[in-house]
């Protein structure tokens, strides 16, 4: 780092400053590094079996981009996929649905009750420390193989993300606000809906975006160990048969749909906070 | 809170917070044994407070939880470790030298957001059921925070500090103990925080998957012959394993940064 950059830097307090100067290499680059390194990965990475050969063991491990690529086209092409991918979705769906449900009231309803927040404060703690992962032999005792194992799976690992950020968001509220508004007669209801509930939105957004990726890995577990079919079924069975190609192909599935559900998140929150003067950060 | 800094303060006043959380507690497991006085017991399908304290005294009498648990810990070591050091050196790197963030970012993203525990059937059948195969599943799944808030905790440093050490004379060292580390040293344990929750992930689906020990095998083979009282045991033991490890490491954040509470 040069030190008249430095110097800028401390000036401006950020290095926005120093853009007019900036030649084309110098804006392009973090973009061009960023993708030239994951080309280069799957590049090395295709290369590799044409370069050293692989004993027979590890040929039977192995993959390569295009592979994966043509293996990801045939499932879609032959429409193979779309039973086992409706299958996780609908638990996936189901089960982050339900975690809103009962999380957005709930987080309210905790964020203002000090009582409340102080009895339940225990029950968060050690839930949320704990991985869920460990009730699923519990969860498949009790629901069985089917659907509603994976969505109850589902609930509690996507509930307690959005419970603690909405209840965050809640008691962060203007308590200025709260008094205007009760003054001029406001019912608690008429608070949580004028006052509480938007102010938490940016909380409640992150917490959602939080909550997809557990949902996502819920899903991947319970299907793993406690269901008959569904995309994780379809890779476990596909890792015991060497089928590799397959099993890169699933987790892209689930990459690319965790990946386009937290940006569709990210488009409503700024949609909800465009009357925000100042953004609200995590 | 008007009456925050008031000097008498009654007892009940002042650890309302602790005996109401208490009372909530010792509330849920009353009418969790009380329940079954209304509603038929059926010990296949649910078990008792009382039943599940006996299995839990049982297991660590006949010391079966304590082999399982040292069964799980070594993994679990061999796999955080690595990803800590593993983690710390790449997200400094990465902090450090600009070129090596721009490079590397996207890719860590990429595999940040994908769901790595699904690689976890091909992990263990290309390494097998034993530690091997487990650590690597709790590395993938651990390392990432570690380089993320390593990088953030660089990114942190405050420049102009640095230049006033240099300026007043300082080494090398000094930059290094009064600057760069107190700065990094926060993130690195938060990080540390959220690596311990999904290095718990990470030794349960290796052992529910594939193993023939250890304490995610044991919940896994108590569930499978209808034993709910020790599985719940089981569970209850991971429960209060991942809280000490969460709030311990929450507690010596509070203790060592005192200037960082509340952020």
């Amino acid at each position: 780092m040069s030190e008249s950059r430095t110097i800028k830097a401390a000036l401006a307090s950020s290095d926005e400053l120093a853009a007019p100067g900036k030649s084309l290499w110098h804006r392009i680059e973090p973009a061009a590094l960023g993708i030239g390194s994951i080309v280069a990965l799957l590049v090395v990475w295709e290369l590799v079996p044409r370069l050293i050969t692989l004993s027979a063991g590890t040929k039977l491990f192995f993959t390569t981009p295009s592979q994966v690529a043509g293996t990801l086209w045939r499932l879609f092409a032959t429409g193979e996929i779309w039973t086992p991918l409706g299958v996780s979705a609908s638990g996936f769906g189901l089960g982050l649905l339900l975690s809103i449900v009962v999380g957005l009231p709930l987080g309210v309803l905790i964020g203002r009750s000090r009582t409340l927040n102080d009895m339940i404060d225990p029950f968060i703690t050690a839930f949320n420390a704990t991985p869920r992962l460990v009730f699923l032999p519990l969860v498949m005792l009790w629901l069985g193989l089917g659907l509603w194992s994976k969505v109850l799976i589902v609930f509690i690992g996507a509930l307690f993300p959005i419970l603690i950020n909405t209840y965050e968001g809640v008691r962060n509220a203007d308590k200025v606000l709260i008094n205007v508004v009760r003054s001029f007669g406001a019912k608690e209801w008429d608070i949580a809906r004028l006052v509480v509930v938007p102010n938490a939105m940016p909380y409640i957004i992150a917490g959602l975006r939080l909550a997809i990726g557990r949902a996502v890995l819920g899903v991947v577990v319970a299907e793993f160990f406690g269901s008959e079919s569904g995309l994780g079924v379809m890779m476990v069975q596909a890792a015991g048969r060497y089928q590799v190609d397959v099993v890169f192909s699933g987790l892209i599935i689930f990459a690319v749909l965790s990946l386009a559900l937290t940006a569709m998140v990210q488009i409503l929150e700024q949609r909800l906070s465009r009357w925000r003067p100042v953004h609200v950060s995590e | 809170m008007q009456n925050a800094g008031a000097p008498r303060e009654s007892f009940l006043e002042r650890h309302r917070k602790v005996l109401l959380g208490l009372l909530a507690v010792l509330l849920f497991f009353a009418a969790w044994q009380a329940a079954f006085l209304v509603v038929p017991f059926n010990p296949l399908f649910i078990s008792k407070p009382n039943l599940i304290a006996k299995a839990f005294v049982d297991l660590i009498a006949d010391g079966d939880m304590l082999r399982d648990l040292g069964v799980s810990a070594m993994p679990f070591l061999y796999g955080f470790v690595s990803a800590a050091v593993v983690g710390i050196v790449v997200g400094i790197v990465m902090g450090w030298r600009v070129r090596v963030g721009y490079a590397l970012d996207p890719l860590m993203t990429v595999f940040y957001a994908t769901p790595l525990v699904a690689l976890a059937p091909l992990v263990i059948v290309f390494f097998g059921v034993g530690v091997s195969g487990k650590a690597i599943i709790i590395f993938s799944l651990s390392v990432f925070p570690f380089i993320f808030n390593a990088q953030a905790g660089v990114r942190a440093v405050d420049r102009l500090l640095i230049n006033v050490v240099r300026s007043l004379g300082g080494s090398e060292w000094d930059l290094y103990v009064k600057v760069i580390v107190p700065g990094v040293l926060p993130y690195i344990v938060a990080g540390a925080r959220i690596a311990v929750g999904r290095a718990l992930i990470g030794i349960l689906v290796g052992e529910f998957f594939a193993a023939s020990e250890g304490i995610g095998y044991a919940i896994a083979r108590f569930g499978d012959l209808f034993a709910l009282d020790k599985m719940f045991a089981c569970i209850l033991a991971i429960m209060v394993i991942a809280i000490v490890l969460t709030e311990g490491i929450r507690w010596a954040e509070r203790a060592a940064f005192p200037w960082r509470v509340g952020r």
